[in-house]
């Protein structure tokens, strides 16, 4: 029980003294999981309310298809993203394999269907309401999206969450596309993986801690800003 | 506005709901749309209001069809209104908004429907916690204030109380008589629709009776 205890003090130590090593793994998984959240809701707020919202035929199958994706294993976008980016892949020339760049990529493609399929459903269960209540006070097109987008903020950006969570607490697809290079592509799920391996606990421990902080942060953003809606 | 409707016919899952083969709304009055649970009185004023298009047959506004600039002259309260995230007073001035008018002129217009329908008190409170029959009352000032050619009314006063229901009805009369609006109201209550009614549709199982 000692080696716990004394994970727990030096992982105390090394967030505290601000151990260069610690914070860069830190600061790369936040610029990583930041950057592929971002990107990926541009595209998949809008897309997901608009599919939400449209009827076409198919719809059912295709929401199954949407739900079945939003829970694709990490490893297996790992795994296609390092065959695209592998040199002898169609996206080989780009040689960015082991790169951060491959690891926002491979992000950006896991948490797509997620907040992709989150919009989807939500649009698809109260968008049709919205733009009913706005249309008969005469709103048009444009004025109907902003007012879908208002009304749904708050949820819309509790999906988002959920989506970075997802995005920083994975450990596949970036281990697989990162490679965990020290000082290069070394991100906090990756390292508390290695170090587990390694038995050298502080170090994951303290990691864990910063992981736990993180989590705890932007939930508790997400709840007051849920109170004061 | 006059509402014309001609061979209607509205499927739910290959059951005929509504079959209305000639039915004209007068312009400038109240018209009343009465019958029991289930007869297409909804579906009827969902149809005319643009929000239902899955029917057969054709609506006609003063001749012309439903488009852009049908939408904005009408609007329709339902009976379980969705009233907006943000204040009583924002949702009520979100017509007005959209249509660009000055913050003067709105102020003015709300501050008068407001005081109309005896709701000041809950002109600050946040819309979307209010009781039922106060989203009612709130959801007709959102509609009359941009004073609508054509104005649909689903049960408007089915969860208020009987002072509001006067206070209501006297309200929708009064916007009748000063702007010439045409009106019409699905409502259960008979004594209702002889009180504030021009005209009188009886519809059962999705037909015209008289």
């Amino acid at each position: 029980m000692d080696y716990i205890w004394s994970g727990i003090k030096e992982a105390g130590r090394l967030l505290l003294s601000f151990d260069k090593e610690v914070y860069k793994i830190i600061i790369l998984s936040l610029f990583v999981s930041t950057t592929s959240t971002i990107l990926s809701s541009i595209v998949s707020v809008p897309m997901g309310i608009y599919f939400g919202m449209k009827e076409f035929r198919g719809k059912r199958l295709f929401s199954r298809l949407v739900y079945t994706l939003m829970s694709v294993p990490s490893v297996i976008v790992g795994l296609i993203v390092a065959i695209l980016l592998s040199r002898r892949g169609p996206f080989g020339f780009l040689n960015i394999l082991y790169t951060p760049t491959a690891m926002i990529i491979a992000q950006t493609i896991l948490v797509t269907p997620l907040i992709f399929g989150l919009s989807y459903s939500l649009s698809k269960n109260r968008g049709k309401i919205i733009e009913n209540a706005g249309k008969t006070l005469g709103a048009g097109k444009f004025d109907i999206i902003i007012l879908i987008i208002r009304e749904l903020k708050v949820d819309i950006l509790v999906n988002i969450v959920t989506a970075f969570s997802r995005a920083i607490s994975e450990v596949g697809a970036v281990m697989i596309v990162g490679g965990n290079i020290k000082g290069h592509t070394r991100v906090i799920t990756t390292t508390i993986s290695m170090m587990n391996s390694m038995g050298d606990y502080p170090m994951a421990i303290a990691l864990g801690i910063v992981l736990l902080i993180i989590s705890f942060g932007v939930n508790s953003i997400i709840y007051s800003y849920q109170g004061e809606d | 506005m006059k509402v014309s409707l001609n061979n209607i016919k509205k499927y739910y899952d290959e059951k005929l709901v509504l079959d209305i083969e000639e039915l004209e709304i007068e312009k400038g009055k109240i018209t009343g749309i009465i019958g029991p649970n289930g007869s297409g009185k909804s579906t009827l004023l969902n149809i005319i209001a643009g929000l239902d298009r899955k029917y057969s047959g054709t609506v006609t506004y003063d001749r012309q069809v439903i488009n852009k600039d049908i939408y904005s002259k009408m609007t329709l309260v339902s009976q379980k209104p969705y009233l907006f995230r943000r204040k009583v007073y924002d949702n009520i001035a979100y017509p007005l908004k959209i249509r660009n008018m000055d913050k003067t002129e709105i102020k003015k217009r709300i501050s008068e429907v407001i005081s109309r329908l005896e709701i000041e008190e809950l002109k600050d409170k946040k819309a979307h916690l209010l009781s039922g029959g106060e989203s009612q009352k709130v959801s007709l000032a959102r509609a009359l204030v941009f004073k609508p050619e054509l104005l649909l009314l689903d049960e408007p006063t089915s969860n208020i109380d009987p002072e509001s229901i006067k206070v209501l009805e006297r309200e929708v009369v009064k916007f009748n008589k000063e702007t010439g609006a045409t009106i019409i109201i699905v409502t259960h209550n008979l004594e209702q629709s002889d009180r504030i009614c021009d005209n009188i549709v009886y519809l059962e199982r999705g037909r015209v009776i008289s």
